[in-house]
């Protein structure tokens, strides 16, 4: 009996892990059927564009969520994004995304604009009028 | 005061003023949705191991002066669709120029589609556009085997880019076409160039972690190397026409490139191929490629490059006959004695180096590399004392690259 509960507790604590290690790519759009791929949205994230109208809203260097999507969508070290960002500011090729600097900013803002994507934790409660595009576990 | 020496007093007041912006840098980077100042900037120290020669302008004394450089950055928005963008650089090295490297009107009429017009660096490499900002890319100096053969780094007029995202590729098309007329540095001379219908296309693909990027450019060169028009239309009076075209510092440049680069969290590997073929004396057909894999264990990275290439010139011709006139003799002596002058290019060098990345906008790198060339007279290298130079040396460089 003591054994069996530890394993459901380390269970329970093995299943939260994972869902806060989830990224849940999010679109403000009125399209609901609206579906991308994970190369798309890294393009998305890294300046390019997709065959939808989406502008893209990103966390700071240093928040916990932007390294997990950077690993797990865009698949490349935070110093090799703002080395890759250098490259297109200067030479003036691609826009970086509009950053804010939290989950809850960036919730407001792209509860407010239509036609904005962005990323957040999973298991974040998100309201309705949201349409989830891509969920990366 | 040469222009050199101007140059450089220059640097110091610009510096200043920029540590002076990056006090308010918070407030510098957006002064208001329409306007926006940044700027980049590299210090950079380098030793090279070799009494004899000097290669890009380092000696065996430790010196800042060959590569550090800094950049003003200013973006206007006009109005949604378009905006204003100008870049000045300033630079303390001998083999490089201080000015405005970009400095054009962009016109985004969809968000997929890109035109600018005006002074813009020509876009024949990956990294020919951003050559400047080190802190773009690993290395302190990028594989010069490749890199050196930038003959054209910009250009006034029309750039058009088309992008597109599928669910498995991204693609990127683009096409440019203008005019260079400034100097350009070829076999570490500088020398005046004339250049009309720059022009050239790249592609772009990119697939997860691969990228592969593929373009081809082409231009008409005239060279401003007056004594070498005079000997070759001296030639042409005699009749020795073969010899007088072989000796024209003229005409067409094509390159051709290629390039490849995975990369993932932990590892990546980045190549790239050009090949140079000229109609002009001057100009030597170059093929280069270097290969470069790396190590990420964030916030630092390591790389090994190891880059080649190999210079031809074309061959001289056989026609000035030689024992039957004086006068002939010595045309042929100073004919011969052009292409003997010649200086190759051909190289190899391996490359070890780390990055840090000790805040967002700030790295520090070191870096050692070795280079070895196959003859003694050769573009790379200045030569002191041509006895005692083994062909080979060993360049160490520290430096610190920032954007803000």
């Amino acid at each position: 009996m003591k054994y069996g509960l530890i394993i459901i507790l380390f269970s329970l604590a093995c299943s939260r892990a994972a869902g806060a290690d989830s990224i849940a790519v999010v679109a403000n759009s009125e399209d609901v059927s609206v579906e991308l791929s994970v190369q798309e949205i890294r393009n998305l994230f890294m300046g390019g564009v997709v065959s939808y109208d989406l502008v893209a809203v990103a966390l700071p260097s240093g928040s916990q969520t932007r390294v997990i999507f950077n690993t797990k969508v865009v698949g490349l070290t935070e110093s090799r994004i703002q080395s890759y960002w250098a490259q297109m500011r200067f030479s003036g090729r691609k826009k970086q995304p509009i950053e804010l600097s939290n989950e809850e900013m960036v919730l407001e803002y792209l509860k407010s604009h239509p036609g904005s994507i962005a990323y957040f934790p999973a298991d974040m409660e998100l309201p309705a009028g949201l349409t989830v595009v891509l969920v990366v576990d | 005061m040469n222009i050199r020496k101007f140059r450089a007093a220059l640097l110091l007041p610009i510096a200043s003023g920029c540590l002076l912006l990056s006090g308010i840098s918070s407030v510098s980077a957006q002064t208001g949705d329409a306007l926006q100042f940044s700027g980049f900037a590299r210090v950079v120290a380098g030793y090279l191991d070799e009494p004899h020669a000097t290669y890009l302008d380092y000696d065996d004394g430790i010196s800042l002066k060959p590569q550090s450089l800094i950049g003003l950055h200013v973006d206007y928005q006009i109005v949604d669709s378009l905006s204003f963008t100008g870049q000045f650089v300033g630079k303390s090295g001998n083999e490089q120029q201080t000015g405005i490297d970009w400095l054009y009107l962009a016109y985004e009429p969809t968000r997929a589609t890109q035109i600018k017009l005006g002074k813009q660096r020509t876009p024949f490499f990956n990294y020919s556009d951003s050559i400047d900002v080190g802190f773009s890319y690993p290395w302190i100096t990028l594989p010069q085997q490749v890199y050196s053969s930038v003959l054209f780094p910009t250009f006034d007029g029309i750039l058009g880019n088309y992008q597109w995202s599928g669910k498995e590729f991204g693609f990127e098309l683009e096409g440019y076409w203008g005019n260079y007329d400034d100097i350009i540095f070829t076999a570490g001379d500088e020398t005046p160039a004339e250049v009309s219908d720059l022009r050239g296309v790249i592609a772009k693909i990119n697939n997860g972690s691969w990228a592969f990027r593929a373009s081809y450019h082409t231009a008409d060169a005239a060279l401003g190397l007056s004594e070498l028009r005079e000997f070759s239309s001296i030639l042409q009076q005699f009749g020795f026409s073969q010899s007088a075209e072989s000796l024209n510092p003229d005409g067409r440049v094509d390159f051709y490139q290629i390039s490849a680069s995975y990369e993932n969290v932990n590892y990546f590997l980045r190549a790239e191929a050009t090949q140079t073929n000229t109609e002009s004396s001057a100009i030597p057909d170059i093929n280069a490629y270097f290969v470069a894999l790396g190590y990420n264990y964030y916030p630092f990275l390591s790389y090994v490059s190891f880059g080649k290439n190999e210079s031809t010139y074309p061959k001289s011709v056989n026609e000035i006959p030689i024992g039957l006139d004086p006068g002939f003799d010595a045309l042929a002596f100073g004919y011969q004695n052009v292409f003997n002058s010649l200086p190759s290019l051909s190289s190899k060098s391996i490359t070890l180096g780390t990055r840090w990345d000790w805040k967002t906008n700030l790295a520090l790198k070191a870096e050692v590399t070795w280079t070895q060339v196959p003859k003694v007279s050769n573009a790379n290298f200045v030569v002191m004392d041509s006895a005692k130079f083994d062909r080979k040396s060993r360049l160490y460089q520290l430096a610190l690259e920032w954007v803000f």
